[in-house]
């Protein structure tokens, strides 16, 4: 019982120290600048807008914000923080003393995750802000519409975010997969991001097979879609966050969370293998 | 010939590595099948601007940044302004491809629905028979073809349009215009309009050209009844045009040479006279006394 303590206790300071590392960095900070400055600015673009609704086209422009600026800033941290370990050679003094392989790759997990929680937190934060004095003002103004009550749903806006930095664990286990073999930060970058636009647009090779004839063709998009996992699951920020008459089943939700998380804790397995056996 | 030499080799031993990655992101893949698969299954159900069919033929690098999550709204309203300036340049193979990518990335707004198809239907048919020679030296079967080509992919793209917004009168009024203004074929430009009338938002234009249609088609006394009933239904709102349609209500009386006591009498009017015989007793008892002065 005490191993376990022991090892959650050196997990958690592995976490601490890659947060604070990740949270002084300019790249997080310049990032989180400029997401939130353009998520802020929504209302001036959308003055190039023809016809969508302000408040969709609002809420489209944070969450296109948050996916952007949120996956860049996965990848790039937890390649960066994890290579700085090893190019430091602070991975070898950590990794002599009796710290597992699993445990540092677990802490530097959570390190980076912990820095993508304040990241989606802050731009949703904003967003909602934006969103509710946008829908104050629309309310004043056409009052009318609004019988029904407000039509976003702040809660559910949250929701989404919590579903988007899951989102963004799995990118970071994906990432920490690929460096835990690569022996380059621009390697594992350039890799991540390939494997993200896969991720994001696998549904489209899924849906062709079924269209498919029956051939070596078929079963290897079949395949490919069981090897990479579906991001587009976690595309559903319209139907979470407005008001509709057909709203997103809650167990749709949890199905998609418990999904984030089995994948999450396979790709940090799979870094564990690939690290227990490299050289540092 | 390898004496299990070859089993320890590098290059055996990262193929062998790559291939239990690959084995065990498949097993991944189906345990997480049941979880997966209900999930997608209501998620993609609510997005069908985003299915394989409704982006195939719209590729692009805006339709793939589209796809990869956000920003939809702005990156469909750049393209809508690059494909302006891809119009004024009359590249119109460019040009079917901007509009698909636009309406895929951000079905939303009818507007780019509207004026992809009128660019498609109006102006592109033009710039073919100017490539082919121009108006005069194309023939007129030929032109027709051109008009037919380019209407057919417009009403496609209308009938996407109304996939997404069943109910917006504006999308059958344009299949309407469109058949009206270049095929010139009242016919089906009547059904479209009709149909246009019936939706929730239907501006008060949209039946009394229908009947203005039927006219057009020679069943006058098909328009005759449409338009009694339908001023009959409007409200008294300047909007609604009654006047005109009691006009056109009039000029079909006298085709139709409606004796004077059977002809329309708007019920706004019949509220405001005061009470008393109708029309027809009116003529009825002028004609009797008309006979009468002729008995004496």
């Amino acid at each position: 019982m005490s191993g376990w303590i022991d090892s959650i206790s050196r997990i958690r300071l592995i976490a601490g120290n890659t947060f604070l590392e990740a949270v002084r960095q300019k790249f997080f900070n310049s990032l989180l600048l400029i997401s939130v400055a353009l998520v802020a600015s929504s209302t001036f673009f959308q003055q190039f807008d023809f016809g969508t609704g302000e408040l969709k086209f609002v809420t489209d422009f944070g969450f296109g914000a948050l996916f952007f600026f949120g996956s860049i800033l996965s990848i790039a941290a937890t390649t960066q923080l994890f290579f700085s370990e090893i190019e430091n050679r602070t991975a070898l003094t950590m990794l002599a003393k009796p710290i597992y392989k699993l445990e540092f790759l677990a802490g530097k997990f959570l390190g980076a995750h912990a820095l993508m929680l304040v990241f989606t937190a802050v731009i949703m934060l904003v967003l909602a802000g934006i969103l509710y004095w946008r829908e104050t003002a629309l309310m004043a103004r056409l009052g009318e519409e609004f019988l029904g009550g407000r039509l976003i749903d702040y809660g559910d806006l949250l929701v989404f975010g919590l579903l988007q930095w899951i989102k963004f664990g799995i990118l970071s286990a994906i990432a920490l997969f690929i460096a835990s073999f690569s022996n380059t930060n621009l390697y594992t970058v350039v890799v991540a991001f390939f494997v993200l636009i896969i991720c994001q647009l696998q549904y489209i090779a899924r849906d062709a097979y079924s269209a498919m004839e029956q051939g070596v063709g078929q079963w290897l998009v079949r395949g490919l879609g069981l090897i990479f996992p579906n991001f587009q699951l976690f595309n559903v920020g319209d139907q979470l966050v407005f008001n509709t008459a057909n709203p997103l089943p809650v167990g749709t939700v949890w199905q998609i969370v418990g999904y984030g998380i089995i994948y999450t804790v396979a790709f940090i397995l799979l870094a564990q293998v690939n690290f227990r056996k490299r050289e540092i | 010939m390898c004496d299990g030499g070859c089993l320890k080799h590098p290059l055996f031993l990262r193929l062998r590595s790559v291939l239990v990655v690959l084995l065990a992101l498949l097993l991944l893949g189906l345990v997480t099948r049941p979880l997966e698969s209900p999930a997608w299954t209501v998620v993609k159900a609510r997005q069908p601007e985003m299915n394989l069919q409704a982006i195939e033929g719209a590729l692009g690098q805006g339709l793939v940044v589209g796809i990869l999550g956000g920003f939809r709204s702005i990156m469909a309203d750049f393209l809508w302004i690059r494909t302006n300036t891809i119009w004024e340049r009359r590249d119109r193979v460019k040009l079917d491809a901007m509009v698909r990518l636009v309406t895929t990335l951000d079905p939303r707004p009818e507007f780019f629905w509207i004026n992809g198809a009128r660019m498609v239907a109006y102006d592109v048919p033009n710039w073919r028979i100017q490539e082919e020679g121009g108006y005069t030296d194309v023939p007129q079967s030929r032109q027709r073809a051109i008009d037919l080509d380019q209407a057919e992919q417009a009403f496609a793209m209308l009938e996407r349009a109304r996939e997404f917004h069943p109910q917006q009168a504006k999308l059958y009024l344009e299949t309407g215009q469109i058949y009206l203004n270049r095929l010139k074929d009242n016919a089906q430009a009547a059904k479209w309009f009709l149909l246009a009338s019936q939706q929730p938002d239907a501006p008060y234009y949209a039946a009394r050209i229908y009947g203005e249609l039927l006219r057009r088609q020679g069943k006058d006394a098909e328009a005759y009844a449409f338009l009694k009933q339908l001023h009959t239904e409007l409200p008294d709102d300047p909007y609604a045009q009654k006047g005109i349609i009691l006009d056109r209500i009039r000029e079909l009386e006298a085709t139709l040479k409606i004796p004077l006591w059977n002809r329309f009498q708007p019920k706004a009017g019949s509220a405001v006279l005061p009470a008393g015989p109708s029309l027809e007793q009116k003529v009825r008892m002028l004609e009797q006394a008309h006979d009468h002065a002729h008995d004496h």
